[in-house]
């Protein structure tokens, strides 16, 4: 016999503190929680699936590191052929709706728990964010929609533009999530660091 | 006469103390580029001084009149402030205190803050009256290699006596010993165009650059831009140059894509057009700013640089040539121009160029009299003579300075010419200039070999790193015009190589100059100790000796005499030491060469390097889902790999660890008890051929496995070896879920990638890490089915024979949670490990201690689940080494023979299968109150503790709380064949000898009753 639902427990619990600075904070970051998240594998090459894709939602599954939305859902490139699929929270089980809706086209996983998904945004973010992450994220190299698999210090993060503020989400790891943290208030700190949501 | 002695009343800024601060009595009424609204105090070795902003505190301590600042390395010399530069070889300071105490920093290049702390090095007791100067005395001791020569034997008096000696003697400042209380980082930035170093070469390039739209970054190790255009009185489009630079400064401001890093000194160039850099962001200032780093490490990634980095003034090899107040000819300007001291009250300039004739003027102009022009050139242009007599100098052609007279001042110096008179100059401040040597040292860092230039006595860049221009004094260009010039062409044309289009624009003139020079490496004829590397204190001598010696080689010379070897690495002294070898060797200066430059250029604390990744940062930790439950609990942790685990959870009361983790295990044992093993590598694979691939990867197999049930599989390396084990379940016909060990789950994907990617990339099949997504808790002992079935959502049937021993299933807990189960035990008992999405992990512990209470449940940690599976002989880290063959772990019979997998055919090799190879036992003491080792050898019962007799060795030892003494694993030669026999479990590094009797490795429930109760 059971009893109540367990509560969930979110790996940024106490992690997220603002930092530094007086005045307006440069960079600020929010936690986008409770998100659907679900891994996709093509099967086959992908060449049906993206067409499944295009047929159900109307946008091409990017073959580059791109990032794409449609029908409340975002489309993420996560390597060859792979992908992660993003959904607002309170959506249905995402992982069981594509999985009912490729088939075996596509091997499908959850990972709505394996990744906390961190919106960082502000005018310093870049300042902050070079402290750690190793590409160049300068509007001539890098913008809106634009997708890497790279790193934040020492810890692996997959990183997306999301507008032109700039705004940036980044997904790490779950268990990392105390290191990307630490990280990010030391790298933030000298702006001045909010946390909203 | 009208600087010494000439005090110019100034306000005090405010502060009461300043008031009585001591005056400035060498500072200029007028000129410089310091802020004298503003008075700042320091201190030199306790005493209080008084400057002004936009000093160095080699410029104030000047203004103040003090010229000793040092003690030299070897021979304890007195010594003063030679340059104004990074190349400072002699005036070296321990900054700050405490924690923060920062020793060799250079005078030349230290901003003077208020309220700063410095301390001369080096001496004992006092600065002034140094005992160890004595030494001086001793030099025909201290000769060329003495080191090599005098502590060579008895080599035991190496460590203990001769080392601490030395140390203590010589060295230079001392470390601070706490830990460093400042912030460091690192950071990545890219860029069209990096401009290395912002003289008015830099700067033309980085205007021209930056006007196209370029992204251009400026960096400069000063903390003002402009280089020598500060310190030279010369004229830019007709404007003072320092005007020009201000106005160049403006405009690079103004532009959106350009960025000026200030006080950051590029120090390494390596692939890919990455430079490395030290931006000094709060060493000008007492204590970083909240937030701020002290210092941060850049990477810049450029696709062109220009390099822009000026040239360094040699010094002149002459007797005394080390004396406080002989200084650098353009050192002196910089002083005079820059910072509005005067660095002596009588001056002489000894230089064998045209160039530093303008150092006469400049200290003439500043009213600072010049006793001679000193010039070995038998004639000099009519224009140097003009410049000279102008200021009032005696000029002295073909003459050098023998000898600089004097202690812990210059009083005066001998000159000889070559008609063979002589004379004195009575002077306290002797300018030399031996020529221009361009700072090459990045050219380099990529394998460049620098050019010897006859022309003009110099080493020029060869052949620099791919998309580095060299300009200005950097390659050889020293006139000013020529560098503004080559600096607009070179930035014009990076920013047209990145794809901008770049318009016509007036390049800026300067006045015309003269640069001719006609080398002086040594004077002969000189007195006295004549000092090449001043730092090292290696002189003109121990270069000849050097050569005497065989040491001929620029390496082997540098590393004989220690040229070139101190903190400065030889700025002012390479050229002129491997001049002299080339003269004593008799061959040029192009054949003899140069030493090969390597990062960094200038010194880099290693905390820089380090960055935020310092104590508990210095690598990622990853933490399992229980990880706030387990801290609550007061667990104490234990690092496996990136992991922080609980180790076990004492509790009041508990005498130590022993006791604590013998609970654990008797309470899983007896009743129930839970441990997470999120850890644990979870690899999901699914696709038409996944049971295919399983069975390519793993030796035995797994397309036989029925969907439901889970399998303990081994998977072999290529060569046949063991690497890795775990269990896998068959959760849909297409869908499988495996488990990694904790240690090996990166090792194992990237194995599983290559092998879908690379060997069979026809297989249709996916893999997935799913570690993060699951808590995975294992609940164990004969009451574990009691306390699921608390939890488990009715739907889920537990009972043994609806899930068995070995099944695996989905469904859900608590109320509708998704979960899945796998009937699977590492610890020998009834035991299921049930997995939740990650985010219910602390909330499942903390349900399972409540729904547990009554039957005793025990929350377990990573030792008890060692002292476990050792009781169940299940072999682990120690025993799967990446040494061990199947046969070795006691696990051949899973080598399917009815299939290929990987590693079949390499396990099949003769040495892999030789029946002698060590095997798994059990070992248990003879004596059972006797303690096991895990690394003790073994050895037959009655034989000598050699090499040749070693039969294995112990992989883990624990103590049994179930059978009440130590037990063991081991790897044993024929163990199998063994049982019963004694064996010596030998420890020659701790307990020594142990007698212990071979067993099976399972010492607990071999029948394995209770795993299916």
């Amino acid at each position: 016999m059971s009893e109540a639902a367990l509560l969930p427990r979110s790996p940024l619990a106490g992690l997220l503190r603002p930092v530094g600075g007086r005045g307006a904070a440069g960079v600020t970051v929010a936690e986008r929680g409770s998100l659907r998240i679900a891994g996709l594998v093509a099967r086959a090459g992908g060449a049906v699936l993206a067409d499944i894709v295009r047929a159900a939602y109307g946008v091409d599954l990017p073959t580059s590191p791109r990032r794409t939305e449609a029908d409340g859902l975002e489309f993420i490139w996560a390597g060859p052929a792979q992908w992660i699929v993003l959904a607002e929270p309170g959506a249905d089980d995402l992982a069981a709706t594509l999985r009912g809706r490729f088939g075996m086209l596509a091997a499908v996983t959850e990972q709505d728990d394996a990744r906390v998904v961190l919106r960082i945004a502000g005018p310093r973010v870049r300042d902050a964010l070079a402290k750690g992450v190793p590409i160049d994220l300068h509007p001539r190299a890098f913008g809106p929609g634009d997708v890497a698999l790279t790193l934040a210090g020492h810890v692996p993060v997959h990183l997306w533009q999301v507008d032109d503020g700039p705004a940036y989400d980044i997904a790490v790891a779950r268990s990392l999530a105390g290191s990307f943290c630490h990280w990010l208030r030391d790298s933030a700190g000298e702006y001045g660091m909010a946390v909203e949501g | 006469m009208n600087v010494a002695g000439r005090i110019v009343a100034r306000e005090a800024n405010g502060r009461s103390s300043a008031a009585t601060l001591p005056t400035q009595p060498f500072r200029l009424a007028a000129g410089g580029l310091v802020d004298r609204s503003r008075t700042l105090a320091f201190t030199f070795d306790g005493k209080r001084y008084a400057g002004h902003p936009g000093d160095t505190l080699a410029a104030a301590l000047l203004a103040n009149g003090v010229r000793l600042v040092g003690r030299s390395f070897k021979y304890h010399r007195p010594r003063g402030i030679l340059s104004a530069g990074v190349e400072e070889p002699n005036a070296l300071a321990e900054l700050r205190s405490g924690a923060r105490r920062e020793p060799n920093t250079r005078m030349t290049t230290a901003e003077l803050y208020d309220g700063l702390q410095a301390a001369s090095q080096n001496r004992f007791p006092s600065l002034a009256f140094d005992l160890r100067a004595v030494n001086s005395l001793l030099s025909p001791l201290l000769v060329t290699g003495f080191y090599y020569k005098t502590f060579m034997w008895p080599s035991s008096f190496w460590e203990k006596v001769y080392e601490p000696l030395i140390r203590r003697a010589a060295g230079l400042g001392r470390a601070a010993t706490g830990a460093d209380p400042d912030h460091y980082e690192k950071s990545t930035t890219f860029c069209d165009l990096l401009v290395i170093g912002a003289g008015p070469a830099g700067l033309a390039a980085a205007l021209a650059a930056g006007r196209s739209g370029a992204r251009v970054i400026v960096c400069e190790e000063d903390f003002l831009l402009g280089g020598r255009a500060l310190a030279d009185r010369r004229r830019v489009e007709g404007r003072p140059a320092a005007s020009w630079v201000t106005e160049a400064e403006a405009e690079l401001e103004s532009l959106p894509e350009v960025r000026i890093f200030r006080r950051t000194a590029v120090f390494g160039a390596y692939d890919g057009g990455t430079y490395a850099a030290l931006e000094r962001v709060a060493d000008h200032l007492p204590v970083p700013p909240a937030h701020q780093p002290r210092q941060r490490l850049w990477r810049i990634v450029a696709q062109r640089a220009v390099l822009a980095a000026g040239a360094i003034e040699r010094p002149l090899v002459f007797g005394g040539n080390d004396r406080p107040g002989v200084m650098l000819a353009g050192a002196v300007r910089s002083y005079l121009n820059r910072f509005g001291v005067a660095p002596g009250s009588r001056a002489a300039v000894f230089s064998n160029n045209d160039d530093a004739v303008r150092t006469v003027a400049d200290l003439a102009a500043a009213g600072v009299p010049v006793s001679a022009y000193i010039d070995p050139r038998p004639q000099i242009p009519a224009a140097v003579r003009q410049v000279a007599e102008r200021a009032g100098a005696r000029v002295l052609t073909g003459a050098v300075v023998q000898r600089a007279v004097g202690w812990e001042k210059l009083l005066y110096v001998r000159v000889a010419n070559d008609t063979g008179q002589e004379f004195v100059v009575n002077c306290d401040l002797l300018a030399i200039s031996g020529g221009w040597s361009p700072t090459v040292h990045l050219t380099s860092h990529a394998g460049g070999r620098p050019q010897w230039r006859e022309d003009i006595a110099a080493f020029v860049p060869g052949t620099p790193p791919p998309g580095m221009t060299v300009i200005g004094a950097a390659a050889g260009d020293l006139a000013l015009a020529d560098g503004l010039a080559a600096g607009a062409r070179a930035g014009a044309q990076a920013a047209r190589d990145c794809g901008f289009s770049v318009a016509d624009a007036p390049v800026p003139f300067a006045d015309a100059e003269s640069t001719v020079i006609a080398p002086l490496w040594r004077v002969r004829n000189a007195t006295g100790k004549a000092f090449v590397d001043f730092q090292n204190d290696v002189t003109a001598t121990d270069i000849r000796i050097a050569e005497q010696e065989g040491f001929r080689s620029v390496e082997h010379l540098k590393r004989y005499t220690t040229l070139g070897m101190a903190t400065d690495q030889g700025k002012t002294a390479n050229i002129n030491g491997l001049a002299l070898m080339a003269e004593y060797t008799a061959r040029s200066i192009a054949e003899t060469g140069t030493t090969r430059f390597r990062p960094p250029t200038t010194s880099v604390a290693i905390a820089a390097f380090a960055g935020q990744h310092r104590g508990r940062e210095f690598r990622p930790t990853r933490l399992p889902p229980t990880h706030a439950w387990a801290q609550e609990l007061g667990a104490d942790f234990v690092e496996t790999g990136e992991w922080l685990r609980a180790q076990q959870f004492s509790r009041p009361g508990e005498p130590d660890w022993l006791a604590t983790v013998s609970r654990e295990v008797n309470a899983v044992r007896n009743g129930v008890g839970f441990c997470d093993v999120s850890t644990l590598g979870k690899i999901d694979i699914q696709g038409a051929d996944a049971a295919e691939f399983l069975d390519r990867v793993y030796a035995n197999l797994f397309s036989t496995l029925p969907v439901g049930r889970a399998r303990y599989g081994l998977m072999l390396r290529e060569d046949g070896l063991v690497m890795d084990d775990g269990t896998t379940s068959r959760l849909g016909e297409t869908h499988y879920a495996m488990t990694t060990t904790t240690a090996n789950a990166a090792r194992v994907l990237q194995h599983l990638a290559l092998c879908r990617e690379w060997l069979w990339p026809s297989l249709d099949v996916q893999i997935v890490p799913v570690t993060e997504q699951w808590a995975q808790l294992s609940i164990a002992g004969p009451k574990a089915r009691a306390v699921l079935q608390a939890i488990v959502d009715p739907a889920f049937d537990l009972s043994n024979q609806a899930f068995p021993f070995m099944a695996a299933g989905a469904g859900t807990v608590c109320g509708g949670v998704a979960a899945r189960l796998f009937r699977i035990s590492f610890s020998g008992e009834l035991a299921y490990e049930l997995a939740v999405p990650a985010r219910f992990g602390d909330a499942l512990a903390r349900r399972l201690m409540q729904v547990g209470n009554d039957f005793g449940i025990t929350p377990y940690g990573t030792e008890a689940l060692g002292v476990m599976r050792i009781e169940k002989g299940h072999p682990a880290g120690p025993e799967l080494n990446g040494q061990t063959t199947a046969g070795d772990i006691g696990l051949g019979r899973l080598l399917s023979k009815k299939k290929d997998f990987i590693g079949r055919a390499m396990a099949a090799r003769p040495g892999l299968t030789d029946p002698n190879r060590p095997t798994l036992v059990g070992l248990r003491p003879l004596d059972r109150a006797a303690r096991l080792r895990a690394g003790a050898h073994f050895l037959p019962r009655d034989a000598a503790a050699t090499a040749a007799n070693d039969q294995g060795h112990m992989t883990s030892v624990a103590f049994s709380p179930t059978l009440g003494h130590w037990i063991g694993l081991g790897l044993l030669a024929r163990g199998p064949q063994r049982l019963g026999e004694v064996v010596r479990a030998h420890d020659p590094v701790r307990d020594g000898d142990v007698l212990v009797e071979v067993t099976s490795p399972v010492f607990v429930d071999p029948q394995g009753v209770r795993l299916h109760v």
